[in-house]
C-alpha cells in the first residue's frame, strides 16, 4: 500500500523473511516489514504472537535465526552498534535505575550515547518538561508513580534524539488516565521530530492512531493497512448474536452470513453490506431461540479478534 | 568515542558507593575487626616475628580483603543490574557488549581502591602502618589487586543469574579465596595442599604484592617477587576480562538473557 501523507518513501525499518527459532518452536516465523521514514507503525497480535521477539531483532538485541533488517538504511547483522546510535527502544520493562534520581538516570543514560553532559541536560530538560516531570527531577526513580516511571523511560528513550523509535507496551499496566497522557507524548514528540514509531500494544482503540497496523499471528503477519481500511475489510457492520442453542442459531445463519467469531453463548457475524435490509428476513428466520441481536460497527478490536481467531480477513 | 560510556559506568558506581553508606561503614568495620579481635587475640598468642607482630603481619590482608570484598560486591551488582532495569540501558546503548563488561570491570576496581584508600587512611591515623611502609608500591599494589579482584567478581557474575545464590557465591568464592591466600599468615608456611591452593589463587599474588609495599622483607614478608605478583595479577586480569566478556556476550547479545532483561511477555 502506499504510505500516509507526509511520510517519505525511504524505507526505516525493513525486515525480509525474519525467522528465530528456539529450539524446534519458531517464534517468528518468515515475518517480513517495510516501513517507511516517519511513519507511526502498530504491530498487533496476542500474548505469545512474536512482538517483543520482532522488536528486539530489529533493535539488534536478539540475532534472527534467518532473514535480513535493514534499519536507516544499515543492515543490522553488520552493524548492530550503529543501528543501535540511531534508533530508541522503550523495552516493556522499566529500563531504569530505581535508586538514581530522575536526572541522574538521564545523565547515566545519555553518557551511554556519548552526549556531553550539557547536552544532556539541556535535552532533558526540555523533555522532562514535555512530559510534565520537571519537578521530579531530583527525585528517586523508586519514588515516582507507574505513570511517571513509563513517562521517564520515553524521555530516556529518546534523549539521543533517535530516528526510529520502538515502543514495546508503552501503556501496559497503566490507569486510562496515565495512558492518554502517555499517547498525548508520544504523538507529541511525533509531530516535533517527525521520527519513525514502532509500536506494539493490545489496547487496539491506541492504534487507531497509526498510519498503518499490521496483525501478527503466530510469527509471521498476517493482515496489514490502515486501521480503516482493516475495519471497512472486515465488513460494515458486526451482528452479535446471544442464544443459549447457538448451535441451531449458527447453523441457520452461516449459510447466509458465513462462519462466525464464537465467545462463550455468543456469535459475532460479518455483514459485508451497509444497508441493512436483507437483515429482517434473515432474523425472522430464527424464531425465539435469540436472546439478543445487537447490529454495530465494527472497530479495531473485532479485527484484532478475528484475525486472531482465524488468522486472515478475506473469508 | 568510548570514554563517556565507560565514565558514566564508573559514576554511577560512585555515586551508589557514597550514597549506601551502610555498604562504606561495613567494609571499613570488617577490616577493623579482623585486625583488632583476630589479629590481638591471635597476636597474643603467636607473638612477634622478627620484630612484626601478627597484628602488623595482618595489615597487608585486611587492605587485600577491603579490595577483594569491595570489587566483587560491586561486580555482583552486574547480577543485580541484569534483574532491575540497568542492563536494559546499557545493552541498548551503541557500544560493543564487550564494553558492559570492561566498564563493570573498571568499575568495581574503581570501587574497590576507593575504599581500600579509606581504610589505609584509618589504619594511618592509627598509627597501624610502618614507617617502612612503601606509598609508591601501594599506589600499583592496590589497582593491581583491585582488578584482579574484580575479575573474579566479573567471572562469578557472568555465571550467576540471580543474586539469590548470594550466600553460596559468599561461602564458595569470596570466603576460599580470601582465606586460601596469604593474607593471614605466610604461604610458605603453609602444608604442602593448601600451598598449592594458594599459589593457584590469584588474590594471593595482590596479598603479596600488598606485603611488599606494607611489611619488611623476611620470614613475615611477602612469599614471591614483585614481577611474578604484577605478571600472574595482570595475566589473570586478562583472562577474566576475556572470560567475562565471551560469556556476556554470549549471553546478553543474544538470548536467553534478553528474555529475563526485558520481561519477554509476547
Amino acid at each position: 500500500m502506499k504510505p500516509a501523507d507526509g511520510v517519505g518513501s525511504l524505507s526505516a525499518i525493513s525486515a525480509t523473511g525474519l525467522i528465530k527459532r528456539y529450539g524446534e518452536t519458531a517464534a517468528v516465523n518468515g515475518l517480513s516489514l517495510e516501513i517507511p521514514a516517519g511513519e507511526f507503525f502498530g504491530l498487533l497480535g496476542p500474548n505469545g504472537s512474536g512482538k517483543t521477539t520482532t522488536i528486539h531483532m530489529l533493535a539488534t538485541l536478539i540475532r534472527p535465526s534467518a532473514g535480513e533488517i535493514r534499519i536507516a538504511g544499515l543492515d543490522a547483522g553488520s552493524n548492530p552498534v550503529e543501528v543501535r546510535r540511531s534508533i530508541g527502544l522503550v523495552f516493556q520493562e522499566s529500563a531504569l535505575d530505581r535508586t538514581l534520581t530522575v536526572a541522574q538516570n538521564l545523565r547515566f543514560a545519555g553518557l551511554l550515547y556519548n552526549l556531553a553532559p550539557r547536552v544532556i541536560e539541556q535535552r532533558a530538560g526540555a523533555l522532562l518538561e514535555l512530559f510534565g516531570l520537571s519537578d521530579q527531577r531530583n527525585k528517586p526513580v523508586a519514588a515516582l508513580s507507574g505513570g511517571m516511571r513509563r513517562a521517564l523511560d520515553i524521555v530516556r528513550g529518546v534523549l539521543h534524539e533517535p530516528q526510529i523509535l520502538f515502543l514495546d507496551e508503552p501503556t501496559i499496566g497503566l490507569d486510562l488516565p496515565n495512558r492518554r497522557r502517555i499517547w498525548r507524548f508520544i504523538e507529541q514528540l511525533r509531530a516535533r521530530t517527525g521520527m519513525t514509531v514502532l509500536l506494539t500494544t493490545h489496547y487496539l482503540e491506541e492504534a487507531d492512531g497509526c498510519h498503518r497496523v499490521a496483525f501478527i499471528r503466530k510469527g509471521a503477519l498476517v493482515e496489514s493497512g490502515a486501521p480503516g481500511e482493516l475495519v471497512t475489510r472486515l465488513g460494515r457492520h458486526v451482528i452479535e448474536v446471544e442464544s443459549a442453542a447457538l448451535d441451531r442459531v449458527i447453523g441457520v445463519l452461516e449459510p447466509e452470513l458465513g462462519p462466525p467469531l464464537v465467545e462463550a453463548d455468543t456469535a459475532y457475524f460479518r455483514f459485508p453490506d451497509e444497508d441493512l435490509d436483507g437483515l429482517a428476513r434473515i432474523q425472522s428466520g430464527l424464531g425465539d431461540s435469540v436472546s439478543a441481536w445487537r447490529v454495530r460497527r465494527p472497530n479495531l478490536n473485532d479485527v484484532f479478534l478475528w484475525v486472531a481467531d482465524s488468522g486472515k480477513l478475506t473469508r | 568515542m568510548i570514554a563517556r560510556p565507560v565514565y558514566a559506568v564508573l559514576e554511577r558506581e560512585v555515586v551508589r558507593m557514597v550514597r549506601q553508606r551502610a555498604r562504606l561503614v561495613s567494609a571499613m568495620v570488617r577490616p577493623l575487626i579482623w585486625l583488632f579481635v583476630i589479629g590481638a587475640g591471635l597476636g597474643s598468642f603467636v607473638g612477634t616475628t622478627q620484630g612484626i607482630g601478627y597484628q602488623a603481619f595482618l595489615v597487608p590482608g585486611v587492605i587485600g580483603m577491603t579490595a577483594l570484598f569491595g570489587a566483587m560486591l560491586a561486580a555482583l551488582t552486574t547480577v543485580y543490574d541484569k534483574e532491575s532495569g540497568v542492563m536494559r540501558m546499557m545493552i541498548i546503548a551503541p557500544l560493543p557488549h564487550y564494553w558492559i563488561v570492561v566498564a563493570k570491570m573498571l568499575s568495581a576496581a574503581l570501587a574497590a581502591v576507593l575504599q581500600a584508600l579509606l581504610l589505609i587512611a584509618i589504619l594511618a591515623a592509627l598509627g597501624l602502618l610502618g614507617p617502612s611502609t612503601r606509598y609508591g608500591l601501594l599506589a600499583i599494589a592496590l589497582p593491581a589487586t583491585a582488578l584482579a579482584c574484580a575479575g573474579i567478581g566479573m567471572i562469578t557474575a557472568s555465571f550467576s543469574r540471580t543474586l539469590d545464590n548470594f550466600a553460596a557465591i559468599m561461602n564458595f568464592v569470596i570466603f576460599p579465596v580470601f582465606f586460601l591466600s596469604g593474607s593471614l599468615y605466610p604461604v610458605r608456611e603453609l602444608p604442602d595442599l593448601l600451598r598449592w591452593i594458594a599459589l593457584a589463587n590469584p588474590y594471593t599474588y595482590g596479598v603479596d604484592l600488598l606485603k611488599h609495599a606494607a611489611l619488611p622483607a623476611g620470614r613475615m614478608g611477602a612469599d614471591f617477587a614483585v614481577s611474578t605478583d604484577l605478571a600472574v595479577l595482570a595475566g589473570f586480569t586478562l583472562a577474566a576480562l576475556l572470560a567475562a566478556s565471551w560469556r556476556f556476550s554470549r549471553e546478553s547479545a543474544y538470548e536467553p538473557m534478553i528474555h529475563v532483561l526485558a520481561g519477554k511477555r509476547g
